[in-house]
């Protein structure tokens, strides 16, 4: 596993934390999610506004998109959790390995964040009988965090899923 | 390596007598079954009750999707099942995501109400919060940085740590340590969402860096245990109703072998000469007057004690006086100006008081106000220091 925080350039975003591990390692423990989502949350939250708020929801919003890759990726290869700045806004990009069923998986999960009544589909998925639906993370911070996603492939056979979310107002 | 100690779990526990599931910590099972004896206790006590079963998630910090499910189709069962029984949820602004997530309840069933409990953090406290008050914080902290400068290294305070500033105000006794200490870490806490705003507009404009301004509840703070060297909480015990909520909260975050540092007042012993028969009345008069809004402004001299209940060791307790002859006579006399409209007429007027009563009342501010800038005068405001040592 490697965890670096070398200040670059992603793009017009500003990278403040990188961490990637082999997938199998990843999927071997559920309770990385909840560390990784509480380590990154914390290590990007202090010079926010109000840090420990600030903690609280990029740990949330950052542990389920970490729980919806727990789930579903392909058996091996690498796994990169990034996150880079910019203002007010952050950028999660998460590097799965797919193979043909969990990319089509991530494509229509994105193809459905851009459209449609979301709100209504996420509450009607979270009150539904029997398990839950593997998007409802997905949903979740598109409803209730305004996250913005996009996808587009990755080396080898991997997909990215960017997901750029602005958790605090900008105060006057 | 990512510590173990990141790892969290959750309590829950059920209050019979507050007919209250408290839930707390850090829920993020992978499956459903996980919630099962949750579920189950959850179960158990929606059945002992009648009227309002609470659930207290104001201390739950982290809900996952999975955890959100098993306990929403448990509650709307529950609903169903028991039309006599209003469920309230209680949660808090502070955690950010569990009003929004727990009203989606509400939408689904009426008879779960989702109640935001910060706005009803410390209504008695209103009349400190308004923006009018402002101006004299500032003035306090300046006199009072005077004395405390030199009096902060004898209660351990020393450059380099972590410390956390909990009712911080407006946060300008965190800015003056920022540059005399330089502490590693400062987080600075409090419960007034605007005094926060100002804190974090005057820290933007003089470029002071550093310092995280936190909004929280004082006495249930989600700070971790044993985070700090030093925490500090100047004059707050003395306006809370439970003081030693704080104290218990301020011991927790400080770490075993740090120091808790608190400075409270005790107002009846404010003095001035000439005319010190008035101004002695008056102020006993507006300890009376504060006491009457549920706050000690005696508390001063009972620090030690408090300290001493909450477990610490090696207390320290002395006190100063900032007076008229510090240096600055006009800013002693504008901060006694700002008490005078504060209380004499906020405060008054909110309690009820007559006319003759605010006279006099006034007259003792005024007289104070008067020994303050006289050539020969004296005025003084004794402020109580006090700290102890959290055991290892």
């Amino acid at each position: 596993m490697n965890l670096g925080a070398a200040p670059k350039d992603a793009g017009e975003h500003a990278e403040l934390l990188e961490f990637d591990m082999d997938m199998d390692g990843f999927a071997s423990n559920w309770a990385y999610c909840d560390r990784l989502s509480t380590y990154f949350a914390r290590m990007i939250s202090h010079n926010r506004s109000d840090s420990l708020l600030y903690s609280n929801l990029f740990s949330s919003a950052l542990n389920e998109l970490l729980e919806t890759v727990y789930r579903l990726h392909a058996p091996s290869g690498r796994f990169v959790c990034s996150v880079a700045r910019r203002g007010a806004s952050e950028r999660i990009t998460l590097t799965v390995p797919v193979d043909a069923q969990t990319a089509d998986f991530y494509r229509s999960a994105v193809s459905v964040l851009n459209d449609g009544d979301l709100a209504s589909r996420y509450h009607t998925a979270l009150f539904t009988d029997g398990p839950l639906q593997p998007n409802i993370g997905l949903l979740e911070l598109a409803v209730d965090y305004a996250a913005r996603f996009s996808i587009e492939p990755a080396d080898g056979n991997a997909i990215r899923l960017i997901a750029d979310l602005k958790l605090e107002e900008t105060e006057a | 390596m990512i510590a173990d100690t990141l790892v969290q779990t959750y309590k829950v526990s059920f209050d019979e007598n507050n007919q209250e599931l408290a839930l707390s910590g850090s829920m993020r099972p992978e499956h459903g079954a996980e919630m099962e004896a949750c579920i189950q206790l959850l179960e158990r006590s929606i059945a002992s009750i009648r009227g309002t079963f609470y659930i207290n998630v104001k201390r739950l910090v982290r809900l996952n999707n999975v955890a959100f499910h098993a306990l929403a189709g448990a509650l709307l069962k529950a609903a169903d099942e028991r039309p006599d029984v209003r469920i309230s949820i209680v949660t808090s602004s502070v955690i950010g995501w569990s009003t929004k997530k727990f009203g989606t309840l509400s939408a689904k069933n009426p008879r779960i109400a989702v109640e935001e409990y910060d706005s009803e953090f410390y209504p008695g406290q209103s009349f400190l919060e308004e923006g009018g008050f402002v101006p004299v914080l500032r003035t306090q902290t300046k006199l009072t940085w005077k004395h405390e400068r030199s009096i902060l290294p004898r209660h351990g305070l020393t450059p380099g740590a972590t410390m956390a500033d909990i009712c911080c105000g407006i946060g300008d006794f965190a800015v003056l340590v920022a540059k005399e200490f330089a502490p590693s870490r400062i987080v600075a806490l409090d419960h007034s969402k605007s005094s926060l705003a100002y804190a974090r507009q005057v820290a933007s404009e003089f470029d002071i860096g550093g310092i995280e301004y936190i909004y929280g509840d004082a006495a249930e703070m989600l700070l971790e245990d044993g985070q700090f060297d030093f925490v500090s909480c100047r004059h707050a015990l003395q306006i809370f109703n439970k003081p030693e909520m704080i104290v218990d909260e301020l011991v927790r975050i400080c770490k075993p072998g740090g120091r808790v540092y608190v400075t409270n007042e005790k107002i009846s012993q404010c003095l001035g000469e000439p005319r010190g028969p008035s101004i002695q009345w008056t102020y006993e008069q507006l300890s009376k007057l504060f006491a009457d809004f549920d706050m000690d402004l005696e508390f001063g001299p009972k620090s030690y004690q408090a300290l001493q209940k909450a477990g610490l060791e090696d207390i320290r307790i002395e006190s100063f006086m900032v007076t008229n002859r510090d240096g600055d006579a006009q800013a002693f006399a504008d901060m006694v100006m700002a008490w005078e409209e504060m209380f004499a007429g906020g405060m008054c007027e909110k309690r009820g008081d007559d006319a003759a009563f605010v006279e006099k009342f006034r007259r003792g501010f005024e007289d104070h106000i008067a020994a303050a800038l006289h050539p020969g005068g004296y005025a003084g405001w004794p402020v109580w220091v006090a700290s102890g040592r959290k055991p290892q």
